[in-house]
């Protein structure tokens, strides 16, 4: 018998119902008495399974239906029909059981009250998941010293940077212990070093609570930095589960390389010719589209043989997967993997 | 055990409340309280220019002393009674902020309504203080401490009427893109209805009979009334207002349930 599952979601779908209105007041008059319904499937036949400690990358770009899966994970958003449970709970009944052993982060929304400093926020959220005073201090001591903001406690959330405020999120967000978290797009909008830092605090406390995280981003760097396994949803359909180093090869075990020479080359030379060679207007780089089996020796030759200035292979392939999966889904239909 | 855990809840939502109303102290006054100081003054000058400084004219059974201390009270009682806006309530709706409030074990209702009597400890303090200038003043006539304690009490029951109609107009923004309007209507014809403008012994009797059912001349004229010792049933407004605030906890209920399944969580 499989170990139970602490997600499981099968044949989920929902559906919104809009009604389109006409602009200005008599718009609004008219809507009233007639009202042109519009239905769109947000998530349609979705299933999947998580076991407990995993953490998941949620791929999709905007409007796939990340968020409305998210909000259905979380109890926000009913399902219009199909199963989900969990950690037993139908979340959509939002009982406080419930509610008490998840979290959900958005990156996009603060959750944290503007006009009171952080801590008072935390106290609040104290009393809400009755955590214990001593369990609490040492929560706020341990969690504050590793994100290093001690000293952003007192002051008045509205004050501070995005960077800084994300990381107090993530904070009281994880105050309850939860079992599954949810963090909708945790890095969005943060530099280069606020996005790290969140990242390994991320991966720190998961791999010392061996809790469940479902996390949504556009930055390849969160995904490749966090997650084992990806599930990509395109147009509210499941377009991949897999582990990431699967998702690289979706379309074809091909990695890209990219070379600069010091003088211009001569692009109708046939050693270009089965690479599906990219010059740039100069041709004095390529890249090239290069089977893994060939890769060794592909490149000795040329860096042999041409003055080469600069190689590199490509440090995020699972972003430039995703790039040609948005841009042309229909790529999937044939790489698709199960 | 958990009940003690819920007073907990409550009790830190009230005082973060208090930290939240007055974090914009000077915004504070200069919406609630400016406004209806500025509004008092012109309607002092008014009926002062109406009594023709005169203290033997009788309108409608108030001498001048009688209308000012009159409109005093409707001052003093409106902070208590109609002080509380909600404004929060449909902003949170519309942008989507209660998506929080659906994750955290404590509900939508409670965290606002906990908010409310927040705001309204904060009232009582602000309308003390304008009782004790106003006496100072000598602008409003001497009153029992029996009399202020049973209109403070009638003004708290009626308040959480108020309170319940400004919830309601808050949910409507689930369906409504704009409440605000609603809301500053409701206002206005409340404001008129009370007999806060105006003592509704100047409006003719058979509206008066009509508007003796319906919520409003309780928001400030019966108050008012029982503030300045005259006769009136306290039993009717009690039944009348008790009837509009069951009739609104279940409306209110219900809708907060319908809107919820309408509700996506825009822009979440």
């Amino acid at each position: 018998m499989e170990q139970a599952h602490v997600i499981n979601v099968n044949q989920l779908c929902k559906k919104f119902v809009s009604y389109k209105k006409e602009p200005g007041v008599l718009g609004s008059v008219k809507s009233f008495f007639v009202r042109n319904a519009i239905e769109k499937k947000a998530v349609d036949n979705f299933q999947m399974t998580v076991k407990k400690g995993e953490i998941i990358g949620l791929l999709g770009p905007n409007g796939a239906g990340k968020t409305t899966l998210m909000k259905m994970f979380t109890g926000i958003v009913v399902p219009t029909s199909g199963e989900l449970t969990i950690l037993g709970h139908n979340p959509w009944e939002r009982d406080k059981g419930f509610r008490k052993k998840i979290a959900l982060v958005m990156g996009q929304k603060s959750q944290l009250w503007w006009d009171i400093p952080a801590m008072d926020s935390f106290t609040l959220l104290q009393r809400y998941y009755e955590i214990p005073d001593d369990r609490f201090k040492e929560r706020i001591d341990h969690m504050s010293e590793i994100l290093e903001v001690k000293d952003l406690l007192h002051i008045h959330v509205r004050k501070l940077s995005l960077g800084e405020r994300m990381k107090l999120e993530l904070m009281a967000s994880l105050l309850h212990d939860p079992e599954v978290i949810f963090l909708d797009e945790p890095t969005i909008g943060l530099d280069l070093i606020a996005q790290e830092n969140i990242r390994n605090f991320i991966k720190e406390y998961h791999r010392k609570t061996k809790c469940t995280i479902i996390i949504t981003s556009h930055y390849m760097a969160d995904v490749q930095a966090l997650c084992d396994r990806l599930v990509l949803i395109m147009g509210g359909t499941k377009g991949f589960d897999g582990p990431i180093y699967e998702f690289e090869k979706v379309l074809g075990n091909e990695k890209t390389l990219s070379f600069s020479f010091s003088s211009e080359q001569d692009p109708s030379a046939s050693i270009w010719e089965s690479y599906d060679p990219e010059w740039d207007e100069k041709f004095r780089s390529v890249e090239l589209r290069v089977p893994e089996e060939e890769l060794r020796e592909l490149s000795s030759q040329i860096i042999k043989n041409l003055d080469v200035i600069d190689f590199a292979t490509e440090k995020l392939p699972i972003e430039r997967v995703m790039k040609t999966l948005m841009e042309k889904p229909e790529l999937l239909q044939t790489g698709q993997h199960d | 055990m958990i009940n003690y855990q819920n007073t907990l809840k409550w009790w830190q939502t009230i005082k973060i409340s208090w930290v939240k109303h007055t974090a914009y102290r000077l915004n504070f006054f200069l919406q609630i309280i400016g406004p209806a100081l500025v509004f008092f003054f012109v309607k002092y000058n008014l009926w002062t220019s109406i009594f023709n400084q005169s203290n033997e004219t009788i309108i409608q059974g108030y001498n001048l002393k009688q209308m000012i201390t009159y409109h005093a009270w409707a001052f003093i009682i409106s902070l208590i009674a109609q002080g509380h806006g909600s404004w929060n309530l449909s902003e949170d709706i519309r942008m989507g902020r209660i998506s929080s409030y659906l994750i955290y074990p404590f509900n939508f209702w409670e965290f606002h309504t906990a908010s409310f009597l927040s705001f309204q400890s904060i009232q009582l303090i602000i309308a003390g203080f304008t009782l004790f200038l106003f006496s100072f003043l000598n602008i409003i006539a001497p009153f029992t401490t029996q009399l202020l304690l049973t209109g403070v009490l009638f003004t708290l029951y009626v308040s959480f009427f108020w309170y319940l109609t400004q919830f309601f107009t808050g949910l409507l923004a689930f369906w409504l893109e704009e409440t605000w309007i609603l809301r500053v209507m409701l206002q206005i014809i409340a404001v008129f209805l009370s007999g806060a403008i105006i003592p509704l012994e100047l409006y003719p009797e058979w509206l008066v009979d009509i508007l003796n059912f319906t919520p409003f001349p309780y928001l400030s004229y019966y108050p008012i009334q029982i503030m300045m010792g005259r006769e009136v049933s306290l039993i009717n407004g009690i039944g009348i207002i008790g009837f509009w605030i069951v009739f609104l906890i279940f409306v209110n209920r219900l809708i907060w349930k319908r809107g919820l399944k309408l509700y996506t969580a825009a822009g979440m």
